[in-house]
């Protein structure tokens, strides 16, 4: 009998090692879709995930409000200074934003890659598993028209994209979490007299200093310094144009002297993260409106 | 009544995880150390400890379940937490068989449970991604707060949940194998 038992105990060990590697295959192939388990299961667990997030939220929040009211004087005088400034700069922008909308009409251009619409969101967890996914999940899914892929944003900038969707709930990279299969082209923007934007890939950030963004593939001619401002730069076919990234730190030449690397100092701050927006763009999508496209001919199919 | 207390319990643990990075001031999130909760798992081993007789196995199983929900919602690739809890879990089980259940033996057992969940997903995800960490700023900046953190949790627990184990324990096995 005891022989039976501990081959009982082997056979399980292999079916369970067996079924691991399975799993995770089957996980790791590029799925644009979850199955439909997995979207019921993170439907009602996001339905969970907003019942206790909210009296948490409210909280921390009240503490951190308690935190900034020691420094709300020096913060004031600081602002009032600021606003001044920002009357004189929005008429400004009031009469450029008209002046470009004339151009534009007398060009007959109605659309460009620098437009688009905002569908709101609020954060309702974070991973806790943040080594390997810097993911966050949002209450807004493939209900409100949200598909994988699209940029995330906050007030101050660009902080990811969405991977994937269930019905109520989404699931969003943080930039601080993006790898080789998951870059952003972006743009350098050039200041000064006859100044150039630059163009470059955001990738992986830097194991060392993970606060920074690693932008790479910059021509090695290609003058950059110190605070100039990167956004993105709308040719990656999914992200509109002109989302605010983040400003360069410091630039090295890489590890074969062709192209030029920028450490990037993120605009938005990645970890303290409540409201969030999504980006539709307007203009067509390659990525987006396609695979639309292939889901109405298979609905067609279907119908046929 | 009374069985279903426990899964409900695991559940609000799960979301909870999720929230767990709200409470931590946000200085320690941008500062290189990692906590990683492992809240589920160390819930389970006082399942272990306290509700499962020598022959019930219950503390592996919600740990197969609730590690695939913990996949589910927070990762991207199933099977890895699964496998972790289970296989932590049973060792747990077994470790319990020989030890006294008091509580420097359950938070030894944590410390063990945890060590152990948190070397295996590791070295699992490494297999699976590529990374450059050595082992030795795995140990001090992501092992060492994991542990600290999760033994935190633990005694926060201790003075509550191994009584209301016993008692949903008795009314829920018992019953069943009078049956």
């Amino acid at each position: 009998m005891p022989s039976f038992f501990r081959n009982k105990r082997l056979i399980t060990i292999l079916v369970s090692l067996i079924l691991l590697v399975a799993l995770i295959g089957f996980s790791m192939r590029d799925r644009d879709q979850l199955t439909l388990p997995e979207e019921f299961v993170l439907d009602v667990v996001g339905g969970l995930q907003t019942v206790f997030h909210t009296p948490i939220n409210f909280v921390t929040n009240t503490i951190d409000n308690i935190q900034d009211l020691r420094h709300t004087y020096e913060e004031n005088a600081l602002l009032r200074e600021r606003i001044n400034e920002f009357k004189g700069l929005k008429e400004e922008v009031q009469l450029l934003e008209q002046e470009n909308k004339e151009l534009k009409s007398i060009l007959d251009k109605e659309e460009s890659i620098d437009e688009y619409d905002l569908i709101q969101a609020s954060v309702i967890a974070r991973s806790p598993e943040p080594r390997w996914f810097e993911q966050l999940t949002i209450n807004k899914g493939s209900n409100q028209g949200i598909k994988p892929n699209m940029a995330v944003i906050t007030g101050q900038g660009l902080i990811g994209k969405v991977e994937t969707t269930s019905a109520t709930t989404s699931k969003v990279k943080l930039l601080s979490g993006f790898d080789r299969s998951n870059v952003i082209h972006a743009m350098i923007v050039g200041e000064g007299k006859n100044a150039s934007n630059q163009f470059g890939l955001i990738e992986a950030p830097d194991e060392e200093q993970n606060e920074y963004l690693l932008l790479k593939r910059i021509p090695y001619e290609a003058e950059i310094k110190k605070d100039q401002k990167v956004v993105s730069s709308g040719m990656g076919g999914v992200f509109p144009k002109g989302l605010p990234i983040g400003t360069v730190k410091d630039v090295i030449v890489d590890e074969y002297g062709l192209t030029q690397t920028a450490y990037i100092k993120p605009a938005a701050d990645l970890y303290d993260i409540n409201h969030v927006a999504v980006v539709d763009r307007e203009i067509h999508s390659p990525v987006l409106n396609e695979e639309e496209a292939t889901d109405e001919e298979k609905k067609e199919e279907d119908a046929e | 009544m009374k069985r279903v207390y426990l899964p409900l319990l695991l559940i609000v643990i799960v979301v909870l995880e999720g929230t767990a990075m709200d409470f931590l001031p946000k200085e320690w999130l941008t500062s290189s150390f990692y906590f990683i909760p492992h809240w589920v798992l160390v819930v389970l081993v006082y399942v272990a400890i306290f509700y499962d007789y020598d022959s019930t196995y219950y503390c592996v199983l919600y740990g197969i379940i609730f590690g695939l929900l913990v996949d589910i919602v927070y990762t991207d690739m199933l099977g890895v937490y699964m496998f972790t809890y289970g296989l932590v879990l049973y060792s747990i089980h077994g470790l319990k068989r020989i030890l006294h259940s008091n509580w420097l033996v359950t938070t030894l057992l944590t410390v063990v449970a945890v060590v152990c969940a948190d070397v295996i997903v590791y070295v699992l995800y490494s297999i699976i991604r590529e990374t450059d960490i050595t082992w030795y700023t795995y140990v001090y900046k992501m092992l060492l707060p994991t542990l600290v953190a999760n033994v935190v949790f633990a005694l926060l627990l201790l003075p509550l949940l191994p009584r209301k184990l016993n008692d949903w324990a008795e009314s829920h096995l018992e019953k069943s194998t009078s049956v």
